[in-house]
C-alpha cells in the first residue's frame, strides 16, 4: 500500500501516537481534577447540553404522564389498601419526631448527621460510551457542590460527586467497578452493625457490603442505609436491602450482597445533599481525614 | 446556510448522543443490555465518504477532543479515534463502490472497530473488567442493532445533503 505509508505520513502517525501516549497518560494519573481550560470546555459543552436535555426530558415526562394515568386504577387499588397503615405510621413517626426534638432540646444538642441541605439538580448527560458509570448534572461549585458529595434520587442513594466545574459536575453511580470508591453503611435493626460498601458484583447486579463484624447477625431482607460516619454522606439516606449473606475470603467479617433501593437505568432529576455539620474527609472521600469545612484548613 | 449545514447537523448529533444514552441500559429477562449511540461517527465516516476527507478528520479532531474533556476525563482517546476511522473509511472506498448500502456495511464495521478498540483499552487500564464474550453479547451487539437502524434511517438524507454540497462546491470551482 504505496499511498497510504509514504514516509513523510508514517513519521507523523509515530509522532502521533507518542503524542497520544503521553496525553493519555498525563490525563489518566490526575482525573478527579478539572484544569482551567478543561473546565471551560465543560461548562460550555455542558451549557448547551441542558438546551437540548430540557426538553427532551419535557417530552419524555409526558410519555410517562401517560403511562402512569393508564396504571390509575390498579395503583388506586393497592394504595387504598395500604393507606390505612400509613396514617398510623405517619402518627408514631410524628411522635417520635417531636419527642426526639424534644429530649435534643433538653440536651442542648443542636447539629446532627442526619441533616442536609438539598441540592434539586437535573441529569443533562450519561456518559454515552457506558464504559463508566457516569452522569453530567447541571449544579456545580457557586451552587454549593463540592467532590465527594452524596447523590440519590427519592428512591435511595445513587452514588457521589467525582468532578466539579463552576455549572456542572459529574457523578460516579455506585454500580462503578472502581476499586477506590467506598460508603460508609450502616444495618440499622435492633441493633446498629456497621460495613462498608465496596464494589458493585456485576453478575448479580448488587452491591457488596464488605467488614461486618461477625458477632453480628446479619439478616435477609434487612435494609441498609448510609451511616454518615464516612465524614462527608449525610446519615439515614437508603442505599438497599440484604439479599445474601456470607463469610468473606478471608473467614474474619461477613459480606452481605445488598441489592440496591434506586434504580441506575434511567434518571432524571437527582438531589445532591450537603450535610449540614461540618463535612471531614474520610471513608467516603480521598480518606485523608482533614477537615472540609470551609476555611478550616487556613489556619493550619 | 446550506454552507454551515454540515457542521450544524454534527453538533446536533454530538447533542443528542448523551440524550439517547440516558435511556441505556436497556433490562430484558434480568440482562442489561447497553446500547451506545454512535451517531457522531457515523455521520462523520459519512463525510469522509461522500464528502471531504481532511475536513471529516478535521471535525473528528475537534469533537473528539470535546467528547474526552467533557465525558470521559481521559484527553486524546477520541480525538485520536474518530479521525483515524475518517480515514480508513476514505481509504477502503478509493477501492469500493460508491453505493449507500456498501456505505452503511463499511460504517457499521468501523463503528464495530471503535466498539473493540474502546474495548481494549478499558480493560488494558484496569476500569472495567469484562469477558470478550460478555461484551459481545450485551454491549456490541445490541449497540450494532441499535446504530444499525439509525444508519437506515438516516443514510440516505446524509448522502443526499453531503452530495448536494459536494456538487455545490465543484460548480463553484467551475466559475
Amino acid at each position: 500500500m504505496p499511498q497510504f505509508f509514504s514516509n513523510k505520513r508514517l513519521v507523523l502517525l509515530l509522532v502521533g501516537m507518542i503524542f497520544l501516549v503521553a496525553l493519555i497518560s498525563f490525563s489518566l494519573r490526575d482525573r478527579n481534577h478539572a484544569s482551567l481550560p478543561e473546565q471551560l470546555i465543560k461548562d460550555v459543552v455542558g451549557f448547551g447540553q441542558t438546551m437540548f436535555s430540557k426538553p427532551t426530558q419535557y417530552v419524555t415526562g409526558i410519555f410517562n404522564n401517560v403511562e402512569s394515568l393508564l396504571n390509575t386504577y390498579d395503583e388506586n387499588k393497592r394504595l387504598k389498601a395500604r393507606l390505612e397503615d400509613y396514617a398510623t405510621l405517619q402518627a408514631s413517626v410524628n411522635d417520635l419526631q417531636l419527642e426526639n426534638e424534644e429530649l435534643r432540646e433538653i440536651v442542648d444538642k443542636e447539629e446532627n448527621i442526619r441533616d442536609f441541605n438539598p441540592i434539586q439538580s437535573t441529569v443533562i448527560a450519561r456518559n454515552p460510551d457506558q464504559w463508566e458509570e457516569k452522569i453530567i448534572v447541571d449544579k456545580g461549585e457557586i451552587h454549593g457542590v463540592a467532590v465527594n458529595m452524596a447523590v440519590m434520587t427519592s428512591q435511595g442513594l445513587i452514588g457521589k460527586v467525582i468532578l466539579t466545574t463552576p455549572y456542572t459536575s459529574t457523578v460516579e453511580l455506585l454500580s462503578t467497578q472502581n476499586p477506590n470508591y467506598r460508603v460508609s453503611a450502616v444495618i440499622a435493626d435492633e441493633q446498629e452493625v456497621f460495613g462498608l460498601i465496596e464494589g458493585y458484583d456485576i453478575e448479580r447486579k448488587e452491591l457488596v457490603l464488605k467488614r461486618i463484624d461477625s458477632e453480628f447477625e446479619v439478616k435477609k431482607g434487612q435494609k441498609v442505609t448510609t451511616s454518615g460516619l464516612g465524614g462527608i454522606f449525610p446519615k439515614g439516606i437508603l442505599i438497599g436491602e440484604v439479599t445474601e449473606v456470607t463469610t468473606d475470603d478471608y473467614g474474619l467479617t461477613q459480606l452481605a450482597y445488598v441489592k440496591p433501593a434506586a434504580s441506575f437505568s434511567i434518571l432524571d432529576h437527582v438531589i445532591i445533599s450537603k450535610r449540614t455539620i461540618n463535612p471531614v474527609d474520610g471513608i467516603d472521600g480521598g480518606n485523608t481525614e482533614a477537615d472540609l469545612t470551609e476555611g478550616a484548613g487556613e489556619e493550619s | 446556510m446550506i454552507r454551515y449545514v454540515i457542521m450544524i447537523i454534527s453538533v446536533l448529533l454530538f447533542y443528542m448522543e448523551p440524550i439517547f444514552g440516558l435511556f441505556s441500559p436497556i433490562e430484558l429477562n434480568g440482562h442489561f443490555y447497553v446500547l451506545v449511540p454512535r451517531f457522531l461517527i457515523i455521520y462523520l465516516i459519512f463525510i469522509a465518504i461522500y464528502y471531504d476527507r481532511k475536513r471529516a478528520m478535521l471535525y473528528g479532531l475537534i469533537f473528539g477532543l470535546l467528547y474526552d474533556v467533557f465525558f470521559i476525563d481521559i484527553i486524546g482517546l477520541y480525538s485520536f479515534i474518530f479521525p483515524l476511522m475518517c480515514l480508513v473509511a476514505s481509504f477502503i472506498v478509493r477501492f469500493i463502490h460508491h453505493h449507500l448500502l456498501v456505505a452503511t456495511v463499511l460504517t457499521l464495521l468501523l463503528v464495530a472497530a471503535v466498539e473493540i478498540i474502546l474495548f481494549l483499552f478499558y480493560t488494558s487500564i484496569g476500569i472495567k473488567s469484562l469477558t470478550f464474550a460478555n461484551f459481545y453479547q450485551f454491549n456490541l451487539i445490541p449497540t450494532m442493532i441499535a446504530n444499525g437502524v439509525f444508519v437506515l434511517m438516516f443514510g440516505w438524507l446524509f448522502k443526499y445533503i453531503l452530495l448536494n454540497r459536494f456538487n455545490q462546491k465543484l460548480l463553484l470551482l467551475q466559475k
